[in-house]
């Protein structure tokens, strides 16, 4: 049996400069921001967005037909066909949100609709609205709370921008991949939002709010929240592979945007966050 | 055991406890469907419809009529706009006319207004609270009647757009929830007199579709709640002729109570009775004035009455009883969001979701092991983690949450912080060197605290918003994600704090 072996390493920060440090997590944020304003600028909107958002229908249908006779049997083409993991079952997608007529067409062609979802354009634009209100308030209030729990400025912001860049680059991983958004997306940047910033409190805890020397501490905060974050994705990537392959779709969402955030907030954690409280610590506090 | 000592474990088992209890003992008249917890599934894990719609109409408000002139000006509304009169709806009391129907617009709809000489403030789409309201009591009446279990109606309010009406209903497809919403009952009015023997009969003197309109409750002149009502001019006379032979050419006063009865044939006095579905909704007499326009002849020039009932609540109750399960306004399904299930895919996604949640219980706990490495640190973690999700479930139980997809996702997260936290409790208590007294601990695991609940907060911060903004099922995977973190921090999360200690400090 092989041995899986578990250790956090220790990174000997004191090799690199702060601004060495801080340049990587900088340079992936800069580029994940011009990827979601290139995407924009050329499309729109930052990323693809879904029929939660668009407008649209999805239908799970049972049936003996090839999967590509089956746009044949819809009067509007379906936007995608995607088998499942069960024999003869298969997703249907369609831009037209006229669910009831599309279920019947599906009977009519012989196949037994086991699911349906529709949203109506306009009830698909509000959600929009709303789940970028829904981010704001929980951003800002995650922020609020970071400056309430440390009542100074440089790590409070350290936490902050950690976190922006920590659902700023999952979009861009999303909007590169074509993966389009949906209610799961969103429910998974707010999860994002509280999930990430674990990691940079317990830093950041341990480097202010603790004696001992700087390394020290931050070596014992990396070693708890390294393992902690890893265990997170763990938990997080088995939902996401499971959920895709059983085609439960919210799941496998939820799962991936966590997946990708939280590797992301491994980096910004022990390289930008680290590097502003270093600074803070040996050079900020004496100004 | 020190009870004192360990209050923290006490608290702990006391709550897994309680869950098992919500979670397994049968319970009485509750939704057990059988199954072998009283887990609440919703349409996502066990089939059903599921559908968000706004009411079709336009809604004139700031309209000054008066109570005696709302019926005019609903007749006057609905021949200017050559519409059904059951699609006008003249409220006095909110200063409102609605029309029910696609094919008016709200320049159409104030022009109408105007040239009866009435001053709409403004012209809107969508329909009045009230009726929307009237529209969630009828469906919800539907949906309890025939549904299994589980079924809701309530409205949501979007943000710029219409208030939606959003109903859920367990057991049946979109084409069956369809067919129930305009399914219509049977609505006839009986008078009750003596036959040529001198005992009591009755004969049906209205159907259905005599009436032309049913006017909203209200109050009248003489500070009655009444329903008001209108026949079609093409039955009036022979329904005042009826009425005549029937002898209600005078005054008469029906002494029976409808609770009493329950059958028409029951009733010996002269009545107008009103059944839905041969369920009398509605019992009472002629007045004078009515009565004498029967003998007239006049009645059949105007035909309308009202009836009169005891308070402003059966009085509503009885126009929803005559609408005979007719919505006020229909539902616009075209631009409503819904969501269907066969039970046989619920299922699927019941085992589905269950395999996954119990594979990333693994994955973590494999995490665990391989991290500490150590049995006495990594057991009670797994055993801790696992009474936090059985507690959160025994939660939902308990308060008979119907569980969805997102909701299993919620359950991950919860297992997935719930670890994070044990991995911060465990780190702090276990460092460098060893913990030589209850002092040293207490205070580590204060220290430890401070991150848990800091942590916690900045989830319960960032997921708060979705609570209350209606965004799909969202919400459900807020609200467990935000209890299982206040479980885990206020119960399951200290006990394995005390845990740790007994372990640590026995060895």
């Amino acid at each position: 049996m092989v041995m899986v072996e578990f250790e956090v390493p220790e990174v000997d920060y004191t090799k690199y400069s702060n601004r060495q440090l801080a340049i990587v997590p900088l340079t992936v944020l800069a580029l994940a921001l011009a990827v979601l304003i290139g995407s924009w600028a050329l499309t729109g909107t930052p990323a693809a967005l879904g029929i939660d958002f668009t407008g649209g229908s999805e239908m799970t249908v049972q049936t003996d037909m090839a999967a590509a006779d089956i746009p044949g049997a819809f009067s509007t083409d379906p936007v995608s066909v995607q088998g499942t993991d069960r024999q003869n079952q298969y997703v249907v997608t369609f831009d037209s949100s006229n669910i009831d007529s599309l279920r019947e067409q599906a009977s009519d062609a012989g196949m037994s609709v086991l699911g349906s979802g529709s949203t109506p354009p306009s009830f698909g634009a509000d959600s929009m609205r709303i789940a970028v209100i829904g981010i704001v308030i929980a951003f800002l209030g995650m922020s609020i709370l970071a400056f309430a729990l440390f009542r100074t400025f440089v790590p409070s912001v350290a936490i902050i921008i950690s976190a922006f860049s920590d659902l700023m680059i999952p979009l861009a991983v999303l909007s590169l991949l074509g993966v389009k958004l949906s209610l799961g997306t969103v429910a998974g940047l707010l999860m994002l939002i509280g999930y990430s910033v674990d990691s940079d409190i317990l830093l950041n805890n341990h480097i202010l709010r603790r004696r001992g020397e700087f390394y020290e501490s931050t070596y014992a905060a990396m070693q708890t929240g390294v393992t902690m974050t890893l265990t997170s994705i763990v938990a997080m990537a088995v939902m996401a592979i499971m959920a895709t392959f059983f085609n439960i779709q919210i799941m496998a969402q939820i799962g991936l945007v966590l997946v990708l955030g939280l590797s992301v907030d491994l980096m910004n954690t022990y390289m930008l966050n680290l590097s502003l409280l270093r600074w803070y610590r040996f050079h900020g506090v004496n100004r | 055991m020190n009870v004192r000592e360990n209050w923290r474990i006490v608290l702990l088992v006391v709550f897994v406890v309680g869950s098992g209890i919500a979670l397994f003992a049968p319970v009485t008249g509750g939704a057990d469907d059988g199954g072998l917890t009283n887990l609440q599934y919703g349409i996502q894990l066990d089939g059903g419809t599921s559908l968000q719609a706004p009411a079709v109409g336009i809604t004139a408000e700031g309209v000054n009529v008066s109570a005696d002139d709302q019926n005019a000006l609903a007749q006057d509304v609905s021949d200017a706009l050559s519409l059904d009169p059951i699609d006008v709806r003249v409220s006095a009391a909110s200063e409102t006319v609605e029309v029910f129907t696609r094919n008016v617009t709200q320049d159409q709809l104030r022009s109408a207004l105007l040239e009866v000489g009435y001053q709409p403030d403004t012209v809107r789409d969508g329909v009045t609270a009230a009726t929307r309201q009237q529209m969630v009591q009828v469906i919800r009446d539907k949906i309890s009647q025939s549904a299994l279990s589980g079924g809701s109606v309530s409205t949501i309010q979007s943000i710029e757009g219409p208030t939606f009406i959003s109903i859920t209903a367990p057991d049946r497809d979109q084409e069956e929830l369809q067919a129930l919403l305009d399914e219509r009952g049977v609505v006839r009015v009986y008078a009750v007199h003596p036959d040529a023997n001198g005992s009591w009969t009755y004969d049906q003197v209205l159907g259905q579709d005599d009436f032309q309109r049913i006017s909203t409750a209200q109050q009248n002149s003489d500070g009655n709640s009444v329903v008001p009502v209108t026949v079609r001019d093409s039955v009036a006379e022979r329904f005042q002729q009826d009425m005549v032979e029937y002898g209600f050419g005078q005054e008469r006063e029906c002494r029976v109570s409808r609770t009493d009865v329950t059958n028409v044939s029951d009733i010996d006095d002269y009545c107008l009775v009103a059944t839905l579905n041969d369920n009398i909704v509605f019992a009472g007499g002629v007045q004078r004035n009515l009565a004498s326009s029967f003998a007239s002849g006049s009645f059949a020039n105007d035909p309308g009455y009202q009836m009169i009932t005891g308070n402003m609540s059966e009085a509503n109750e009885l126009e929803i009883s005559l609408r005979a399960g007719r919505l006020p306004a229909p539902l616009d399904f075209e631009n409503a969001r819904s969501q269907s299930l066969e039970p046989s895919m619920g299922e699927q996604f019941r085992t589905d979701s269950l395999i996954t949640g119990i594979l990333a219980v693994f994955a973590v706990s494999g995490m665990i092991y391989f991290r500490y490495r150590d049995a006495r640190v990594a057991l009670p973690m797994i055993v801790t983690a696992m009474s936090e999700v059985f507690i959160l479930l025994g939660f939902v139980a308990l308060v008979q949450y119907p569980l969805n997809l997102s909701h299993i996702a919620g359950f991950i997260a919860v297992i997935g912080t719930g670890a994070d936290d044990l991995i911060i409790i465990a780190d702090e208590i276990l460092q460098r060197e060893e913990i030589t007294t209850d002092r040293v601990f207490q205070n580590r695991f204060r220290k430890a605290f401070w991150v848990i609940g800091a942590a916690a907060a900045t989830t319960i911060i960032a997921m708060a918003p979705l609570t209350v903004l209606s965004l799909g099922d969202l919400s459900g995977f807020a609200i467990i994600t935000i209890v299982g973190v206040l479980i885990g921090v206020l119960v399951t999360r200290p006990a394995y704090g005390d845990l740790l200690r007994r372990l640590v400090l026995d060895a």
